[in-house]
């Protein structure tokens, strides 16, 4: 909504600068988003004559002015074609600078001097659009500045309106709240009085309203003889000023008093009607009908459409049609001006697509109550303006007049609620000045009858917001609560998670956020099964793009699409990790939302650097970032199981994660990215990546701690290399030195793996150190020989590993 | 005899001032101090003294010895320290070269500031809960005084996945379910990723906020402004400008939004806070009783305030980032911006 200083001036004699007035509009919840103080800096844009308009002698499209600016004739050479010697134009003289910030300089043109330029009415802010350059009316003094002899300078204040306040959508709303927060009287326009012609309306036409619900108050004026014509230039400047254009005199009275007073007005040219009669019903369905746009519309039993006797000529509320639209030639008009139900012009509008001023207003909630001022005002002004006449008496359907809300308001609980201590008088003094007519009940109750404009207020608290608002919330003193202690829900899982984050950010791992949605496609891309679990979706009824059409079911595809785009970029070394939820769709309509953990190494271990070589990351890095939040999470013993199922991992470079002992169930597979999966990402570069289950992690965290006493007694270890069957694993081996369970084995580690020249084929050496100590005594060389034999014993027993 | 022992501490003396290393030091020790050395052959002399000049020379012999050792001391002590001063010059090293750093992770710009946001109200006493992303009409419109024809659940504005489910709009349905789940008095953070179907250079189709609200008996809109003031305090710090303006949403009355003086020019104006010297940056409001309603709590008996903000907006003014695309590309040049 656009309004401007001088218009609400007319409404209200305050007296604030274009910044205060914006500053309280906003504080009283009317924000102002934009403010254009119009013809500020423009001084030295003058009214001047043209003595003499010549072709440039250069430029077939330029012409050579010589202007008189009220002091001397001057050379300006123009690009426009609408001026002619003795027109008064706009003069920007040199120095002056454009609101779209062009400096005007002295300069040649095509070897022409030209000390100024004519101006249009865009090139001095006051239009989008223009047809040449401004010619001014004649009569005005040569070196008048051209705003100050227009007059008009002004302010335009934009303001971002709350749904809520459709009765803010009119000059004089905008004006009713500057009132109250400047604490003046409020001018309504007069109610005008026509002279009498001798002819009654009601002998020429009826209105009959068959659809009350849809229309519940429908008046009509009849004006005759009208000149339809082009508007005087104040009404054009002014609708021009509120964002609106001029079509011809009788639509610009109509938007003017729209723009004024917030209520939608349509002219119907009164002998194009058949019948010569208004019927208000429901659209009979499948019907077409054409808007003056142009447009053709089907309509159904749910629009209410006003109809002449024989078929519809207005889409009520929303937009007139071509067929009674005013003419060139109109003479006659058939002035409406109504209140539709909001929800029946909410529902056309939608279904059309017609979003019009007046639309807007009505699905919002116009004011009923200004139903016959808008009329008048409007007739009034075509009487003045048209050259018409009003004909007497107005028509006036109102088949069941709305009765006014009635709220009552409690200062005790007002007070309550906003923090204050107000006398039932303030708060009285407040809801008037806003219009609304307070009574007492009792010493601290309010019965407060509301104006038909404010839909919004329908209920006690609805009072109690207007209190603050008109009290100002900057006068509401700023208080800490003072409650009793909250008891903290349970956060355990939320923390596991931020916890895990920290963990994971530990390991050098950076953190990304992707979109939860996919295509499907994506599933073709990991080469999935045709029974994959994760090619069931949650899919969008309304996606933005099929790229976004269901949400994802893994994190992996948006991770690779991710390292794609960072490589694309050179950036080459990647440790990336995303920890979200995928979507999983159930039993229930309502998916689960389960929180999964991706990460991935790409690249170099380490950033390039003249302390050690170059290395690039593999398996083993990966799974070390899954074994360090194993450990810190107490995941007791993990199982990674070689040959993952998953399609889009490398089979001899992978597994399945496992934990929970006995009832093992898996929570991921890691490993390195399958070659045909990378070829689809077009990946040019090992790609390492595992996806874990969070809440399966969750399940399996073991917080309980126990303490093992620190021996007091030396170690000693022994060493052995076992030369294995080549498909014999680390994990085999760990498995029977476990099973033979010796008490005083501390530790065992895996130092050396070595496969090749001095090594039978087939064959593999593995090298481990086996730590052994007692709680309480120096163990002897015999005992320790003797349990390291056992060992040994073992694994060549179960394994057929030899000692090397 | 004294003159032998004199004779041979002035050799010694200069033989050890002499020696440049520690072991020549250590063989003129012995040579003159060692068991075989010069001082024990004069002192098998010593017999051949009479009874009156053996304590005499005796104690010459003492002396002798006594300070060739503290000669021998001196110089030991003086070539400990030359040594170990060229053995310092002899080792520098370039110690500009960079250090061997751990590789460092980052948390996502979105993740810092859920964080950063999640401990200051933590500190107001606040605890973190948390709903699902695809939510029920119910929690997302219904009870937050949404009906079924607001222009919010627009197919334009909200993603379906049903008619009666939808990608939450908002983070308000963690409200609707945290009371029906709990009784007052209630102090919850809840952020969570949102969904709108909106896509251009300023609007993401999915992107974050945080919701907080409290219920209690005797909240008041003045609690209101204390909790948010000292959240902005601690979040923008303790000079910035605060203001409360009337606002508007469905499910709050009175209803304010909530602006800073803007921390890029300091309300002077400026591009970003387009000449007003004011930033909005969060909605906030008296829970509405509709919404009270809707969970079965007496608005008699119980009042509240409820808030909520968008973590992209808090992160792009507060990291300076220009670009609302930035947070999901992902790009590792941005992402490693961000370290603290």
């Amino acid at each position: 909504m656009i309004v401007t200083h001088k218009w609400l001036k007319e409404f209200v004699d305050f007296d604030l600068t274009a910044q205060q007035l914006s500053h309280q509009l906003t504080m009283a919840g009317l924000e102002v988003d934009f403010m254009q103080e119009v013809g500020a800096g423009l001084d030295s844009v003058v009214v001047a004559r043209l003595d003499s308009v010549e072709p440039h002698p250069q430029a077939d499209r330029l012409t050579k002015c010589q202007v008189f600016n009220g002091v001397e004739v001057i050379p300006v050479v123009c690009g426009a074609t609408n001026h002619k010697t003795g027109d008064l134009v706009a003069l920007a003289q040199v120095g002056t600078v454009l609101p779209d910030g062009l400096k005007i300089k002295k300069s040649k043109i095509r070897g022409e001097e030209s000390r100024g330029m004519l101006c249009s009415v865009t090139e001095l802010g006051l239009d989008d659009e223009a047809d040449g350059i401004l010619i001014l009316p004649s009569g005005l003094e040569p070196g008048t500045p051209v705003f100050e002899a227009l007059d008009l300078k002004d302010v335009r204040y934009e303001i971002g309106l709350t749904p809520n306040r459709a009765d803010c959508l009119s000059i004089l709303g905008i004006a009713r709240e500057v009132a109250a927060f400047t604490h003046r009287p409020l001018n309504l326009p007069a109610c005008p009085a026509f002279a009498p012609t001798g002819v009654d309306i009601n002998a020429l036409t009826s209105v009959n309203i068959e659809t009350p619900d849809g229309c519940p108050r429908y008046m009509a004026r009849l004006v005759r003889g009208v000149k339809v014509g082009s508007s005087p230039q104040w009404l054009v400047r002014r609708l021009e000023a509120v964002g609106m254009r001029s079509i011809n005199n009788i639509v610009d009275v109509t938007n003017y008093v729209l723009m004024e007073l917030g209520h939608p007005l349509h002219a119907f040219d009164f002998n194009r009607l058949a019948g010569k009669r208004i019927i208000v019903r429901k659209a009979t369905d499948a019907s077409s009908f054409t808007t003056l746009d142009g447009q053709v519309h089907e309509l159904c039993s749910d629009d209410v459409v006003v109809c002449d006797a024989e078929k519809p000529i207005a889409l009520a509320g929303v937009m007139g049609g071509e067929n009674s639209e005013v003419m060139d030639d109109t003479v006659d008009i058939l002035l409406e001006s109504a209140y539709f139900d909001p929800r029946s012009i909410r529902r056309t509008s939608k279904k059309t697509g017609i979003h019009s001023e007046a639309s807007h207003r009505f699905e919002r909630g116009a004011d009923i109550d200004m139903v016959p001022l808008a009329l008048d005002r409007a007739a009034e002004m075509m009487q003045q303006i048209c050259g018409a006449t009003v004909l007497d008496k107005a028509i006036d359907v109102y088949p069941y007049p709305i009765q006014k809300r009635v709220i009552s308001i409690n200062r005790n609980r007002t007070n309550a609620l906003l923090g204050l201590e107000l006398s039932l008088e303030q708060i009285e003094q407040l809801l008037t000045s806003i219009s609304l007519c307070p009574q007492h009940t009792d010493a601290d109750t309010l019965e407060v009858t509301v104006p038909a404009a404010r839909h919004d207020l329908e209920r006690e608290v609805d009072l109690m917001e207007e209190v603050a608002r008109l009290n100002g919330y900057d006068n509401i003193p700023v208080t800490m609560p003072v409650s009793q202690m909250v008891a903290a829900i349970d956060t355990r899982q939320i923390d596991f998670v931020r916890d895990l984050r920290n963990v994971v950010v530990a390991q050098g791992m950076r953190e990304i956020i992707n979109y939860s949605f996919e295509s499907t496609l994506v599933c073709d891309r990991l080469c999935l099964n045709a029974d994959d679990y994760r090619r069931r979706h949650v899919a969008l009824i309304n996606p933005l793009t099929e790229e976004q059409s269901v949400m994802r079911t893994s994190l992996v595809p948006a991770m690779l699409d991710t390292l794609a785009r960072n490589l694309a970029y050179k950036s080459s070394d990647l440790s990336l990790f995303e920890l979200r939820p995928v979507f999983i769709p159930g039993e229930s309509a309502q998916p689960d939302e389960r929180m999964k953990l991706c990460f991935t190494l790409s690249g170099l271990r380490e950033r390039q650097g003249w302390a050690h070589a170059d290395a690039e990351v593999d398996f083993y890095d990966l799974k070390g970032v899954a074994e360090i939040i194993f450990e810190r999470f107490g995941i007791r013993s993990p199982v990674f199981v070689p040959d993952s199922p998953e399609p889009y991992l490398h089979p001899g470079k992978s597994c399945s994660v496992y934990c929970g002992g006995r009832n093992a169930v898996k929570i991921g597979a890691l490993g390195e990215l399958h070659p045909l999966v990378l070829e689809h990402y077009s990946i040019g570069q090992p790609v390492y990546i595992a996806e874990l289950d969070v809440e399966m992690l969750y399940a399996h965290s073991e917080k309980t701690q126990t303490f093992k006493p620190i021996s007091k007694f030396p170690d000693s270890y022994r060493d052995s290399a076992f030369l294995v069957k080549e498909d014999i694993t680390a994990q085999q081996m760990l498995e029977v030195i476990n099973k033979v369970k010796v008490k005083y084995l501390e530790d065992v580690i895996l130092f050396d793996m070595y496969a090749g020249k001095g090594i039978p084929e087939g064959m593999k050496s593995l090298a481990l150190r086996m730590r052994y100590r007692s709680a309480d005594k120096t163990l002897a060389d015999e005992e320790i020989n003797a349990m390291h034999a056992k060992i040994v014993k073992a694994l060549q027993q179960n394994l057929g590993a030899e000692i090397r | 005899m004294e003159h032998q022992l004199e004779a041979m501490l002035l050799d010694a003396r200069t033989a050890l001032l002499d020696a440049d290393n520690e072991v020549d030091l250590q063989s003129i020790r012995v040579q003159y101090l060692g068991k075989k050395g010069r001082l024990t052959a004069i002192m098998k002399e010593m017999g051949k003294l009479t009874a009156d000049e053996r304590p005499i020379i005796g104690a010459v012999a003492n002396k002798v010895k006594d300070e060739l050792a503290s000669v021998f001391e001196q110089q030991l002590q003086a070539l400990k320290q030359q040594h170990l001063t060229k053995r310092m010059e002899q080792e520098r090293i370039d110690v500009t070269l960079p250090g061997r750093h751990q590789k460092v992770g980052t948390k996502h710009p979105i993740t810092l500031i859920t964080e950063e946001l999640v401990e200051i109200f933590s500190f107001l006493g606040f605890s973190v809960a948390q709903g699902p992303e695809v939510e029920e009409d119910f929690y997302n419109f219904e009870a937050l005084n949404l009906p079924k024809d607001h222009p919010a659940r627009d197919m334009q504005d909200t993603f379906y996945i049903t008619d009666n489910e939808v990608l939450r709009t908002h983070t308000s349905p963690v409200q609707i379910r945290s009371m029906l789940q709990h009784q007052p008095p209630l102090r919850i953070i809840a952020p969570g990723t949102v969904y709108r179907r909106d896509s251009d250079i300023t609007h993401s189709p999915m992107f974050h906020q945080i919701e907080g609200f409290m219920v209690d008996e005797h909240i008041t809109f003045g609690d209101l402004k204390g909790v948010l003031t000292a959240f902005i305090t601690e979040c923008f710090g303790k000079n910035v400008g605060v203001r409360f303006r009337p606002s508007f949403f469905p499910f709050t009355e009175p209803s304010a939004e909530v602006d800073i003086q803007c921390v890029i020019c300091g309300g002077k104006g400026c591009r970003v806070c387009q000449n007003s010297g004011w930033l909005e940056i969060l909605g906030s409001g008296m829970i509405d009783p509709e919404v009270f309603a809707s969970v079965n709590y007496s608005s008699e008996k119980y009042s509240g305030f409820a808030f909520g903000m968008g973590l992209e907006r808090i992160a792009m003014l507060k990291y300076g980032v220009n670009d609302l695309r930035l947070f999901f590309e992902n790009d590792v040049r941005f992402l490693r911006q961000f370290c603290v």
